[in-house]
């Protein structure tokens, strides 16, 4: 294999000293991942999202404070907070300016209401660009109104069955709380981790990826090439094989692919605090990537009839992976076809295999992202080597 | 006219390049198509469900979180399934129904319902709405467990009891209103927001990549051959740039067209539409000349094409909406040409506004396309004029 590598190193300095591959390998990925990650990182993280209502408190009475127990008590673990206001008119100017996302108002008399059965209500305004926000806040409302009528519910279906009418004696009789009635169930929370990249990991992730493909053609596109510029009979002239011809240039395009993957990764990380994950499994991922993007665009050149014909070929086969593989924006969040199309793409799996290491995960939760990825390049490897080969005999 | 010639030769060099179909004519299409299936219907949590039985309390629970609003529910058949849809975000919430329902409450006991959130995200959040939905449900359960332990009846006579009962408890009612103006009202079509973006996406980006061919025809020697014929060095600038123009306005009103027949986008008044396109392409064009003019490596220029072209779209509002960007970045985003034009549409579609409301956004964009081509057209001529 002595006149192969001696053809890719050849190669290599060559397609370095044109910095197109340096801009293509490196600076593109790597300033597109920044941009994206910039403008984008912040919507994509959903992390310890905060909700901010308001209280409007006109009743005053104890089932009032019963609701704001509730609210105080979900502020304490952090999933939302209250901000109480006088009037609804302050409010309403809190939504508009953007303060809170939502208010709750219990009307004077409320409490009243409850106790003499007269239509109680709880109100809740919503801004109408925050429709989850919104959302939540009436099931707050809406859980601590059936929290009042299971109560009630239960008192009623233990008068009825001793056969005695709701009466504060018989209330006082209870040997329990009503209110109890309403945590029949509760939830066994779990909480499982994150097997999906961060905003920047998915940035950077998905911008090395893409490239990748371009980069790859560098080295590819050299033998199609050299047949244009007639180096390449002279190479078929030299003692060397066509294995070893092949063979060179295919190592180069791994070269460029393995070299700029692995700048990327480092880049990445100090750059943008991209967190690929553990090393030996980034590294298994990274090398059959590229040995399926070799596979894939070598396929393309195997089979085009000039250099520039192959590189545009490649250009639109590479978006079109690219883009079903959800290296832009996240593909296969609705609907079962697209979610099982993207997985045609060693972009899908690629994402997905760092994915699985996330949240500190072992080496080898990727190996099944790391198989499906090879399945591609031996297939695509395999068929492009059986083209080139009858390509070289004439 | 000579300088007509000029563009159109441009027109039909970039028409000739078949690679050209795909990228100037079919991907923008496919991309709006995607990106309206995959985003346009709005953000709706989903939460995964797995329930053992269809009938009884479970099936009763998983049909009451089928039915509430906000949120979308999406059955799975094993408990491992639903970890690694919420793991990989596929859902934002498992909710796990255990089985034996009726048999645990008879023994007086309390029901354990399973719930897997993440620690990112909003699954904490979202247990108010499917704890709204199961209380629901397990109230006559709850108050018949509750009137057992009193009463020492059966549960079953007792929640026979409360069910019959529960119809006659007064409602608190809770009542909810919206305020506010909506960004993106409901009439929106659900491919009205991708398609603006797409539009100056896509034109910028090939006015750009077009560059490429500028580069070459200026390294092939084509514009100093052209210097040799009775034609100005002016006349030769000015054919270039209205060729980059009428490329990017070419593919401009393609993408309008197409997209208002096939997805019925709604692009606003006619007039004011045509206008942003006309002078958001001479901004395309007049950028993709001044590179074509700096430039003497085609492929260089290519690589950073792309990279200017995506990063100006995804700092100007055409991947994620200038609206849900936070205050200092929307202004930011101005500097480039992409946000003042999806203002522009943004008035027109969503605002129904006419041409006089896009004035100012339209006077901005004039002054990009001549600076632009003013500076473009100066680095031309010292680059075709200069010595071999």
């Amino acid at each position: 294999m002595g006149a192969a590598t001696q053809i890719a190193r050849k190669d290599l300095k060559l397609r370095v000293r044109d910095r197109s591959a340096i801009i293509i390998g490196i600076i593109a990925p790597l300033a597109l991942a920044f941009i994206f990650n910039l403008v984008f990182g912040n919507t994509f993280d959903p992390g310890g999202i905060v909700f901010a209502y308001g209280l409007v408190d006109q009743d005053r009475t104890e089932l009032s404070g019963a609701f704001i127990e509730v609210l105080e008590s979900a502020e304490e673990e952090g999933i939302l907070s209250v901000e109480p206001y006088g009037d609804s008119r302050g409010a309403r100017s809190a939504i508009e300016g953007d303060e809170i996302d939502a208010f709750f108002e219990l009307p004077d008399g409320f409490g009243e209401d409850i106790i003499t059965a007269a239509s109680p209500e709880i109100d809740v305004v919503g801004d109408i660009d925050e429709p989850t926000a919104t959302q939540i806040a009436t099931s707050i409302a809406e859980q601590f109104a059936t929290g009042v009528e299971t109560a009630q519910l239960a008192v009623a279906t233990t008068a009825s069955l001793r056969g005695a009418p709701v009466t504060p004696e018989l209330i006082g009789s209870l040997r329990g709380d009503p209110a109890d009635a309403a945590t029949a169930y509760q939830f066994a929370e779990d909480a499982v981790p994150t097997r999906q990249l961060d905003g920047a990991t998915y940035f950077a992730a998905g911008m090395a990826v893409f490239f990748l493909f371009f980069t790859v053609q560098f080295g590819v596109l050299g033998l199609l090439e050299e047949e244009r510029e007639g180096t390449l009979p002279r190479l078929m002239a030299a003692p060397i094989g066509r294995v070893a011809v092949v063979a060179g240039k295919a190592l180069l395009a791994f070269a460029l692919g393995v070299i700029s993957m692995t700048i990327l990764v480092l880049g990445t990380q100090t750059l943008m605090g991209a967190r690929w994950g553990v090393p030996l499994g980034v590294a298994l991922l990274i090398v059959a990537g590229v040995l399926a993007a070799v596979g894939i665009m070598g396929l393309v050149a195997a089979g085009a009839k000039t250099a520039e014909g192959a590189g545009n070929l490649g250009s639109i086969i590479a978006v079109i992976l690219g883009m079903l593989g959800g290296v832009f924006f996240p593909v296969g969040g609705s609907g079962d076809f697209l979610s099982r199309l993207t997985y045609i793409t060693p972009h899908a799996w690629f994402m997905r295999g760092l994915g699985d290491l996330a949240d500190g995960a072992p080496w080898s939760a990727a190996l099944p992202a790391v198989g499906a990825i090879l399945l591609f390049a031996v297939v695509t490897g395999g068929v492009a080597w059986l083209l080139l080969r009858r390509r070289l005999i004439t | 006219m000579k300088v007509v010639n000029i563009a159109l030769a441009n027109l039909r060099r970039m028409l000739r390049e078949r690679s050209n179909l795909f990228f100037v004519f079919i991907l923008p299409i496919a991309i709006i198509l995607l990106i309206g299936v995959e985003f346009g219907g709005g953000f709706v949590p989903v939460v995964g469900v797995v329930s053992p039985e269809e009938q009884g309390l479970a099936g009763l629970i998983r049909d009451a979180l089928g039915e509430t609003a906000g949120i979308d529910t999406s059955d799975f058949e094993s408990d491992e399934e639903l970890v690694s849809a919420v793991e990989r975000g596929r859902v934002q919430v498992g909710v796990f129904v255990p089985a034996d329902l009726e048999a645990a409450l008879q023994r007086g006991e309390q029901v354990e319902i399973g719930f897997v959130v993440r620690p990112d995200g909003f699954g904490p959040q979202l247990q108010s709405v499917i704890a709204s939905a199961v209380s629901h449900v397990m109230a006559p359960v709850g108050a018949a467990q509750f009137a057992m332990a009193e009463t020492d009846r059966e549960f079953a006579t007792a929640l026979d009891q409360a069910r019959a009962l529960a119809p006659a408890i007064p409602e608190v009612e809770v009542e909810t209103t919206t305020m506010g103006e909506a960004i993106f009202p409901p009439s929106m079509g659900r491919f009205d927001l991708g398609a603006p973006q797409q539009l100056v996406l896509f034109t910028f980006l090939t006015a750009l990549t077009g560059s490429a061919a500028l580069i070459l025809s200026r390294r092939l020697g084509v514009s100093s051959r052209m210097l040799s014929t009775p034609t100005t060095v002016n006349t030769i600038v000015a054919g270039e740039s209205a060729g980059r123009l009428a490329v990017a306005f070419l593919q401009g009103i393609y993408i309008m067209a197409l997209s208002w027949v096939i997805f019925r986008v709604d692009w606003g008044e006619p007039l004011g539409a045509l206008l942003i396109l006309l002078v958001f392409s001479a901004v395309g064009g007049g950028a993709g000349m001044l590179m074509g003019s700096v430039f003497s490596n085609d492929q260089q220029a290519g690589g950073i094409a792309v990279v200017i072209g995506l990063g100006m779209a995804a700092l100007g509002g055409a991947m994620l909406p200038l609206e849900l960007f936070s205050p200092t970045l929307r202004t930011v985003a101005h500097i480039t040409p992409h946000a003042w034009a999806l203002d522009g549409f943004a008035e027109l579609v969503r605002r129904g506004g006419n041409t006089f409301d896009i004035l100012p956004e339209l006077a901005v964009l004039v002054i990009y396309a001549v600076v632009l081509f003013a500076l473009a057209a100066w680095r031309l001529r010292v680059a075709i004029t200069r010595p071999g």
